[in-house]
């Protein structure tokens, strides 16, 4: 069957902008020119547009502007470069039809307006924030999300495609859905959601956009590629967003020209109706059973497979799941029980690799006949043994314990030593699913993902009361103290060797951490200790030391050992950092950092804003506003991207004057970081519960009422040098 | 003398000013003592084919004498004189296929000549339906196979056997036409029959028959030639090498190789390797022995051994004049009787080889496949021993050469595209249909064969790299073989970076199958490669290889062998284009049945056109009419 190709994306492109024209036109007569126009939650405007051509839409008016660029790129020939071109159109149109839908509809898709997704009736979520953009970042360089799906079409039954769903969420791919196949999923109650990485988008073929604007905004963000140069863009996503596209049922001209524009950006498309090939761009596989491999093949993802004896999946896709009370068989822990885990070295020569022991009632003990819900103590003992093992990445392996819980389908952990808290699902325990499988999961992650350390490992579950506390009490609290005597002790000044992570350089290739024990990587994820551990467990990887010699000065914190370090590894793209200012060469930022900080000259100190605060700041900026103004390796002096973990450090701008600048923080991010903010500010000034002179969003969160607020607590900044 | 159409190329113009003040003679000083060329032979029309002439009947219809003294009209003396062109260059081509079937004859495991590419023995030998294939012992399996390729030349009864290798449709449309050709010999000696005075006078008929024999040189002695030179010394595989003037070296024994065949080559290679050899070089004062090619012998050395390409056709002098090649050592064709003459000039050796292509006025060493190793050994001896003649002063090598990529043989190129075959889908390895798939999905627009000589009335290389840089440009993929290879290996087009240069499909295309966007496949034989994957393509797809978007082109051609390939290539059903126009044009009749007529029932015809940028406009049109007609 011939067929000429690029007539079906010239087309296809030919719809979207006949309906791009009308709807254009549609607005202009009914809002006017200058009604705004934009996305919720982004600081990119319509970001495909904003990447390809550098120009930011922000009203009505403005969207003419954007048809007419659109328009340039339509030249019809026989040239795949004037082809590809249609596709990129096509994206560009495709946007402006979205847009348009949100000038008319706050929530044009009404997925976003529902407290749970997975009972709503209408699931579909349009456009991605930034926020949720930026919260892929860190599993995305770990190579967590290997991939990114994107289905389009209906598929010839709802089994087929909740198979074919399941089987890349189980891979922990990313899957955004566009079309019948929504419905399908809901069929066949696929969970789905931002944090379950399967993403309902919309049904009609233009809501694919908002999947396209996640890799650009990835270019934007992590790449700090210059808006308008969209051959970068298109370089960034062909080399580090290993997206994919399948499509199921007939496919129509408008799917085609949106395929090419995948295409353009080096998203390789699948169908499952004949289409004549492009050899590693363009496939047609009609068999639904092999579209995954064929997938994962041609845009060359491997899956790292860790055979696990576990009757539910084991997934990083599930790690964002939740378990309700309704869902809710069995809860460890949350203040009804004890909970704690530990990770301890045992003799290698002494273990029995692999046994798992549980010792105690277990989920399906006859006592809980009857009972809505089993409460249970838990206490976790994961041993390890490994000729290459110490005893300060007992902890690392610890706090994997969580994610590694979080994986299980039907299981949710929160919390870590002693305030764990774990909550299994009816329906995973219907499946078959005991606490032994608790053990085959830790067993399985331990022994694959610390492969280098781990040569053997036992796990131990206790489920008595009197075990639980008593081993509490007598193994398991000492320990933790010892711990945290270590740490304690762990300082900037007390190490000879700093860290490099260059784990995000897949996604922002300038951009490089300094990790000190007391400055974590800015995405929160990786510690000192973390670094340390991953230079043992790969030695050619990510992390690699600096022996950090005499200090430059010590109040900016400023090395010539890690100026070297940063010039090489950013290929000369920064030269100078500091690790203790937010004002002279900051450190730079991927654009995955869990919090960002910035100055507030009026209060004489700074804001923090965290990811998940979707409301504008103080200074007049949104999370993603702020973010933008750093990221993809940029320094911008004033901004500063950081973990969570950092405000409680000492070394917090110190070169600034440190913690006591903080003025103003979103209620929840301050709640999170009260005690440890409140020990180091009593430790280094002297003041009492600093926490609570910090403002945030429920007392104030304009300017004046802000400094109003510093102003009646006394608040320490507004007392110290100017910081400008 | 005049430069003026050297300008392209700067290496020229400081050669041929050292030529100058050399005192040597170069073929622009005898182009230029040619003055007007004749208009006659040019037309086509002066016939010398019996003693009663030369006669010579007027180019313009209706002017002058309209017939010769037999009779014979223009249509008549033009189509005969083209077609003993087809004839000879049938000729030039099968006999060295003959050579190498002969060399073939004389393996035997431990050497000189033996089986390098035992896979591809047994695959033909199946293909030729030789019984036990698979098991029967190499050497063995080798002389008969030998045997049945020299009864090619000869058999009394049947047509060729690698016609089976195309695809039915077109199989049909030669037993149809009748153009299957029969035995190579006989295709040649009957159409000198059919040429000879007072024998065929039906130009139609002469074109006809000249048409079958030059199908006789595709699938017959050039396919004969390229495959079993494949199974002597290997399939060539993809490997780097240098060309240009530039990889003569001003401190070692510099020996060049010239001609056709790959027999007296290989054992120059192979003797050259000797360790005694390379002592006696360096007590000679040289650095060592180095071997650099020209024209097709050139070729097949690059792409099996990575050998140097010293340059094309018409830079066989400069080499020379450079003053630093210790020994010329040539077999057969395309090799200019000037050059004993040159090499005198300097210290320089001439060596002819071949029986067949002795040349007066320096040495004639014979070669012979018996005694081939130790003829080569003889010959770098001589080499060797001439080095501290060299005079210093008259040493210039200009300082220019470029990286190349060479050696796509059909199974290379196969192999290459393996590499983006999905393995979950029901695509099987070891097939041309990935290239077919970006040819029907218009990634890119169709294929060329870039092929043929140097010709003083084309500025020398010019036409080759503007027609495939324009090709290139228009996501058009160029496979080249011959001078035109070694000419888009001087223009650093036979290189990975050379995808810069080309349109976004033909970029992807190189890009994802890791393969330079103008593919070096070998030898002036070795277009049999082009005939033979373009047919593999037709056949994936079902259809007559005349529907497929691809042409074969001649920018530069001057030799008899590219008539033959010209006939040969439009009776496989591909239009050829050619930037030399052939001596025909004082019949417009027969000028007619090659640019038109033959379309009617071979399905392909001749273009000629003289300018470069034109013809890639009308190749254009021809695919995208092709594309069309296929619906893609």
């Amino acid at each position: 069957m011939n067929m000429n190709l690029f007539d079906i994306i010239y087309d296809g492109q030919a719809q979207y902008l006949q309906r791009a024209e009308e709807m254009v036109a549609k607005v202009v007569a009914e809002k006017g020119k200058e009604t705004p126009v934009k996305f919720p939650a982004t600081a990119y405007a319509l970001p495909c547009i904003y990447a390809i051509t550098g120009k930011k839409v922000t009203n009505v008016g403005e969207l003419e502007e954007a048809l007419a660029l659109a328009k340039e790129k339509i030249h019809r020939t026989n040239y795949l470069q004037d082809a590809l071109d249609a596709g990129t159109a096509s994206a560009m149109l495709a946007e402006i039809i979205e847009a348009v839908k949100y000038v008319y509809d706050e929530h044009p898709y009404a997925g976003r307006t529902v407290e749970d997704l997975n009972t709503a009736d209408v699931r579909y979520l349009g456009h991605i924030t930034d926020a949720e953009v930026r919260n892929f970042g860190v599993p995305l360089v770990t190579g967590d999300i290997p991939g990114v799906a994107v289905i389009i079409g209906e598929c010839k039954d709802a089994e087929t495609l909740a198979g074919i769903v399941k089987d890349y969420q189980g891979k922990g791919l990313l899957t955004f859905m566009v079309g019948k196949v929504i419905d399908q999923a809901i069929e066949q109650k696929i969970k789905m959601g931002i944090d379950l990485r399967v993403i309902p988008l919309g049904y009609e073929i233009e809501s694919v956009i908002h999947v396209v604007s996640v890799a650009i905004r990835a270019s934007l963000i992590f790449g700090a590629t210059p808006p308008g140069d969209f051959l970068a863009h298109r370089t960034y996503t062909k080399n580090r967003v290993q997206a994919f596209v399948n499509v199921f049922g007939p496919w129509d001209n408008k799917i085609i020209a949106a395929g090419a524009a995948a295409i353009e950006l080096g998203f390789p498309a699948i169908t499952e109706t004949f289409i004549n090939e492009v050899p590693t761009l363009l496939l047609h596989q009609p068999d639904n059973s092999k579209v995954v491999a064929t997938s994962l093949e041609v845009r060359n993802i491997k899956i790292k497979v860790t055979e696990i004896d576990c009757p539910v999946a084991v997934s990083s896709a599930f790690e964002g799941e939740r378990v309700r009370k309704d869902t809710m068989f069995a809860e460890f822990g949350g203040n009804k029980t004890e909970c704690w885990e530990l990770v301890t070295t045992g003799d290698l020569a002494e273990m029995e690799d692999h046994k798992i022991t549980v010792v105690g009632p277990d989920i399906d003990d006859a006592m809980f006949e009857g009972k809505d819900v089993v409460r249970l103590p838990m206490g976790v003992v994961v041993k390890v043994a490994g000729k290459a093992m110490q005893k300060d990445f007992e902890t690392v392996l610890e706090r994997r314990i969580h994610y590694f819980t979080n994986y299980i389908e039907g299981a949710m952990h929160v919390g870590q030593r002693n305030i764990a808290w774990i909550r299994l699902t009816k329906e995973a325990f219907e499946k078959g699913f005991r606490l032994k499988h608790i053990g085959e999961v830790l067993y399985a992650k331990m022994r694959s993902d610390f492969d280098k350390v781990v040569d053997k490992c036992e796990i131990t579950i206790y489920t008595n009361a009197e075990d639980v506390k008593r081993l509490g009490e007598e193994m398991v609290k000492p320990i933790y103290a010892e711990r945290d005597e270590r740490m304690g002790s762990l300082t900037d000044e007390s190490v000879d060797e700093f860290y490099t992570c260059l784990l995000c350089q897949s996604f922002a290739p300038s951009h490089v951490c300094v990790v000190t024990p007391e400055r974590l990587g800015l995405c929160g994820a990786v510690s000192w200790l973390d670094a340390k551990a991953t230079k043992e467990l790969d030695p050619m990887g990510p992390n690699q030391p600096i022996v950090k010699g005499e200090a430059n000065d010590e109040r900016l914190g400023t090395w010539d050992s890690v100026n070297a370090e940063v010039a090489r590894t950013t290929q000369g793209a920064v030269e100078q950092v500091t690790l203790y200012s937010i004002l002279e060469d900051p450190m730079t930022s991927c654009g995955c950092f869990e919090c960002i900080c910035g100055i507030m000259p009026e209060a004489n100190g700074v804001i923090i804003v965290n990811r998940e605060f979707p409301e504008t700041s103080p200074v007049g900026m949104t999370f993603g506003e702020l973010a933008s103004m750093t990221g993809g390796g940029v320094q911008t002096p004033g901004f500063m991207g950081h973990g969570r973990f950092l405000i409680g450090s000492k070394k917090f701008m110190s070169a600034e004057g440190g913690l006591s600048r903080i003025v103003w923080m979103p209620k929840e991010l301050k709640d999170d970081v009260a005690e440890r903010l409140n020990k180091a500010v009593k430790e280094m000034t002297g003041i009492e519960n600093f926490a609570d002179m910090v403002c945030d969003e429920t007392i104030a969160s304009d300017s004046e009422a802000v400094l109003e607020f510093l102003e009646s607590k006394g608040h320490p900044a507004l007392a110290m040098d100017p910081i400008m | 003398m005049s430069n003026e159409i050297l300008n392209y190329d700067k290496v020229a113009e400081a050669s041929l000013a050292k030529a100058q003040r050399d005192g040597a003679e170069t073929m622009w000083d005898r182009r230029a003592a040619q003055k007007t060329q004749c208009g006659f032979g040019e037309a086509g029309v002066c016939c010398r084919i019996c003693a009663m002439g030369p006669c010579r009947v007027s180019p313009v219809p209706g002017k002058g004498a309209e017939r010769g003294i037999c009779g014979a009209n223009a249509d008549t003396i033009v189509a005969r004189n083209f077609a003993r062109m087809v004839a000879a260059g049938t000729s030039a081509h099968s006999d060295h296929a003959r050579d190498i079937v002969h060399a073939m004859h004389n393996t035997k495991a431990e050497g000189p000549f033996k089986v390098r590419d035992e896979a591809k023995l047994r695959r033909i030998a199946k293909e030729w339906d030789v019984v036990d294939a698979d098991t029967k012992e190499t050497y063995a399996l080798a002389h008969e196979m030998a045997d049945i390729a020299l009864e090619e030349f000869g058999k009394p009864f049947g047509t060729l056997r690698f016609l089976k290798r195309a695809p039915q449709a077109r199989q049909d449309i030669w037993a149809r036409e009748k153009i299957e050709p029969r035995a190579i010999d006989q295709e040649v000696v009957t159409l000198m029959h059919s040429t000879h005075m007072g024998c065929a006078a039906d130009y139609e008929s002469i074109f006809r028959r000249g048409m079958r024999t030059g199908m006789s040189d595709g699938w017959g002695g050039s396919m004969i030639g390229t495959e079993f030179s494949d199974i002597l010394y290997g399939t060539p595989t993809a490997r780097a090498s240098s060309s240009n003037l530039g990889v003569i070296d001003a401190e070692m024994v510099n020996i060049l190789i010239h001609g056709h065949d790959p027999n007296l080559a290989e054992m120059v290679v192979l003797a050259a390797q000797n360790p005694e050899m390379i002592e006696m070089a360096k007590a000679k004062g040289a650095k060592g022995i180095n071997i650099v090619g020209m024209c097709c012998t050139g070729n097949e050395m690059t792409m099996r051994h990575g050998i140097k390409i010293a340059g094309n056709f018409y830079q066989q002098e400069m080499c020379i004049i450079t003053g630093a090649i210790e020994a010329v050592v040539v077999d057969v064709q395309c090799i200019f009787p000037a050059l004993p003459e040159l090499a005198k000039t300097y210290h320089t050796r001439f060596i002819s080889t071949s029986q067949k292509a002795k040349i007066a006025g320096d040495m004639y060493i014979e070669f012979s496949e018996e005694t081939g190793l130790a003829n080569a050994a003889e010959i770098v001896k001589i080499a060797v021993e001439n080095f501290p003649n060299r005079d210093a002063a008259k040493v210039e090598i200009p300082d220019i050469k470029q990286d190349t990529m060479v050696g796509y043989s059909v199974e290379t190129i196969i192999e290459h595209l393996d590499a983006v075959v999905n393995s979950q889908l029901e695509d099987k390895l070891g097939t041309v249909k990935p290239l077919t798939d970006v040819i029907y999905a218009g990634v890119i627009r169709g294929a060329a064969g870039v092929v043929g000589c140097n010709n003083p009335k084309q500025q020398h290389d010019y036409a080759h790299i503007t027609v495939m840089e324009e090709l290139i440009k228009r996501d058009v993929i160029c496979v080249v073989t011959g001078c035109a290879a070694q000419a888009a290996a001087k223009a650093g087009l036979l290189t990975l970076e050379a995808k810069e240069k080309c349109g976004r499909g033909l970029f992807e295309v190189c890009e994802r199958v890791n393969i330079p966007p103008v593919l070096h496949m070998g030898s002036c034989v070795d277009i049999s490669r082009i005939l033979h994957i373009v047919n593999l393509c037709a056949d994936v797809r079902g259809i007559d290889p005349a529907l497929l978007p691809v042409v074969g082109i001649a920018p530069e051609w001057m030799s008899e062998k590219a008539v033959a390939i010209a006939n040969y290539v439009v009776g496989s059903g591909i239009n050829t284009y050619l930037g030399i126009i052939p001596q025909v044009l004082g019949s417009p009749n027969f000028t007619k049945l090659m640019t038109e007529d033959v379309q009617e029932f071979i399905g392909a015809h001749f273009v000629f056109e003289k300018d470069p940028i034109v013809m890639v406009d009308k190749i254009m049109e021809d695919m995208e009419a092709k594309r069309v007609a296929l619906g893609i």
